[in-house]
């Protein structure tokens, strides 16, 4: 019995090496690892890097892309990566903020492998730090938001009272107040970014009390987009542009985020030996794109959202003194502006908004 | 309270409160029959997911509620297999079902988050829908389950308090002893009682994600099965009361969504507190009282009658 199996081991490294080679013979270029939080289908967030990944993997030949799906933001993650660096991953992207951490840990041990976090924090040789600045943005859906309403009053639900989302209700207004001096932004905080329920009945009760278009800071947009569609609302959609397909009468716009260039950018430095871990936040144009707009949406209002869109890729910035917040103190003094570095700094509501921090 | 408020608060305590309500009778079956089931989170998960997952597949909604309530059904005699058959510690077997939960409606749903489902239908009385005032909100505009609510909670009234299983089900939980005594089979009428109950659960998922949101995403009850257990204490284990307790702890919630969209200032997160205050008082309030206690032998295994 024991040449056999010596035979058969002989064998089994054998074919081992011949895979090895073969493999070795279609190595790719680059391997990218990413890892997720929740499902990519979820016409949000996930979704959002997925589709920008599988992109890259198309444009530049040599490129594979390792996922892993529903990893929690705990020592699990840590593993994943590890796995990933182990499988030749040379660009690992942990997508979720919590896994700022453990992502970090693994980037100390592997100095030659790039991390790019969508989140903030230090930047180190291997370690880039990048996000879409959304709340710029936002001015140009308070601009459409504004011009479509017919009771003046828009309705935002947010999971939490953080310092991003309030920067997005705050351009929001702003916007909608530059084009109807009647409009006000009602501000419903559910709690947590998917208790869906909640979202629902959010909408719904923001509907109940005269809101005729109803916006969201979710992680997404599905639940509420469908509550006020079939009550026969408006809504603007957030964090990816599909979301316009489940309301084909009330959908106004939306925004969503388009990371393929700064992938792109990104995947190539590696390839070239060029990668150094930057703080990269882009807005409109940049990570951030408009989505579609609806079939209700007149080609006049239509012009008036490009327009403000034109204005802020070219540099116009909402958040530029005087401000006052919605209690009537002075926030920003005339001449002083909040950049986009500090958009998760925002503890207050800009004058027009009904609703409080805490 | 203005007209608009109380009418948004009345309609927001309706649809929150369904899913409450079948939660909470299907564990006051189980509960009268002496098991405490903590897992109620995960059947509620298991039922909004495979709900959604079958309507997403089928594109029939009615094919996803039946397997809704078939699988909480399922996941509820799993349970009774582990406490009645295997004698294990209840408490722990709960919260076990419930991890058991999160983890096959994650595995389940994952291929269908992003789905675009027609979900159950909803019916209006045309007399009704021509007041303005109803025009203005969710009120009267419901799907079967919310149709059905208030005569589910009567049925399952009369089955426990006027038949003579439900006096079974009701003696097992007081002293499964003198049941068997008396010539019941305890294991027999635990496992009826997880069966209606998991039906029940089911259904109170699948309104969830066939109803009232149109989505399923991991974890999306987000406590309700746990509320539900509290409102099984705040209504004293009678499905009556279960009634008035679904709509004043969906009304607390809608409450606060409701002054939120006013633009109260109340804090929204104290607002949030409102269910759990609530049960607290009821506890102070009656928990000593005997007629309104929980089933004698609530939580205790039956080791059998020897």
């Amino acid at each position: 019995m024991k040449m056999p199996l010596r035979i058969l081991a002989g064998l089994c490294v054998l074919a081992l090496g011949l895979a090895a080679t073969r493999a070795q013979a279609e190595a790719p270029r680059l391997i990218i690892g990413a890892v997720y939080v929740g499902s990519t289908n979820d016409y949000g967030y996930n979704k959002s890097f997925h589709d920008a990944l599988a992109q890259v993997a198309r444009e530049l030949p040599g490129v594979k892309v390792i996922e892993a799906e529903n990893v929690p933001e705990s020592a699990d993650a840590e593993r994943v990566m590890e796995g990933m660096v182990q499988q030749g991953a040379k660009l690992i992207f942990p997508t979720s903020f919590g896994h700022k951490d453990f992502a970090r840990k693994v980037a100390k041990r592997h100095r030659d492998v790039a991390f790019e976090h969508p989140g903030d924090g230090n930047t180190e040789k291997n370690f880039g730090v990048f996000f879409g600045s959304t709340q710029i943005a936002w001015y140009a859906m308070g601009v459409s938001a504004g011009k479509m309403t017919r009771t003046h009053k828009l309705g935002f639900v947010i999971g939490m009272p953080i310092g991003y989302a309030l920067g997005n209700v705050n351009a929001f207004q702003m916007g909608a107040r530059s084009v109807n001096p009647k409009a006000k932004t009602v501000v419903v905080v559910t709690g947590g970014w998917s208790d869906k329920a909640k979202e629902a009945g959010a909408a719904n009760a923001l509907l109940d009390q005269g809101c005729d278009v109803v916006a969201m800071h979710v992680d997404s947009p599905a639940t509420i987009i469908q509550t006020v569609e079939a009550r026969g609302g408006m809504s603007i959609g957030f964090q990816s542009t599909e979301a316009r397909a489940l309301a084909p009468k009330g959908w106004i716009t939306g925004l969503g985020f388009t990371w393929t260039p700064f992938f792109l950018e990104v995947a190539k430095n590696v390839m070239a030996g060029k990668f150094r871990g930057e703080a990269v936040y882009q807005g409109l144009g940049g990570m951030v794109a408009i989505a579609p707009f609806g079939p209700s949406v007149p080609a006049d209002v239509q012009k008036l959202v490009n327009d403000a869109a034109t204005k802020i890729k070219k540099g116009f910035n909402p958040f530029t003194g005087p401000i006052t917040d919605n209690t009537g103190s002075v926030v920003l003094p005339p001449g002083a502006s909040i950049g986009n570095d500090q958009m998760g700094n925002f503890n207050w509501y800009v004058e027009g908004v009904i609703g409080k921090v805490r | 309270m203005s007209t608009t408020l109380m009418l948004g608060v009345l309609a927001g305590a309706i649809l929150s409160g369904t899913s409450l309500l079948y939660a909470t009778l299907g564990e006051t079956i189980v509960e009268r029959s002496g098991l405490v089931n903590l897992g109620l989170e995960g059947i509620l998960l298991i039922g909004a997911s495979v709900g959604f997952s079958v309507t997403a597949v089928t594109g029939n909604a009615w094919l996803g509620l039946g397997a809704a309530a078939a699988a909480g059904c399922l996941a509820n005699l799993l349970f009774g297999w582990l406490v009645v058959t295997r004698k294990a510690n209840q408490l722990a077997s709960g919260l076990a079902l419930m991890f058991f939960g999160f983890g096959v409606s994650a595995l389940v749903g994952a291929p269908h988050v992003g789905a675009v489902i027609v979900g159950l239908p909803k019916w209006r009385p045309a007399w009704l829908g021509a007041q303005s005032w109803v025009q203005a909100t969710t009120l009267f505009n419901y799907d079967l389950l919310t149709w059905l609510a208030i005569p589910a909670a009567l049925l399952v009234w009369w089955c426990l308090f006027r038949t003579r299983w439900g006096l079974g089900v009701r003696a097992v939980g007081e002293s499964p002893g003198a049941a068997f005594a008396s010539g019941r089979n305890p294991a027999a009428l635990q496992f009826q009682a997880l069966s209606a109950g998991g039906l029940l659960g089911g259904l109170a998922g699948a309104h969830l994600s066939l109803s009232l949101t149109l989505t399923w995403a991991e974890y999306m009850t987000a406590g309700r099965g746990f509320i539900a257990i509290a409102l099984v204490i705040f209504s004293k284990w009678n499905p009556l009361r279960a009634v008035a307790g679904a709509l004043l702890f969906g009304g607390a919630e809608a409450l606060q969504l409701q002054l939120q969209a006013r633009g109260s200032l109340i804090s929204p997160f104290l607002l949030d507190m409102t269910p759990y205050l609530l049960t607290l008082l009821v506890l102070l309030a009656w928990g000593g009282a005997r007629r309104l206690a929980a089933p004698a032998s609530l939580g205790r295994t039956f080791y059998g009658s020897d």
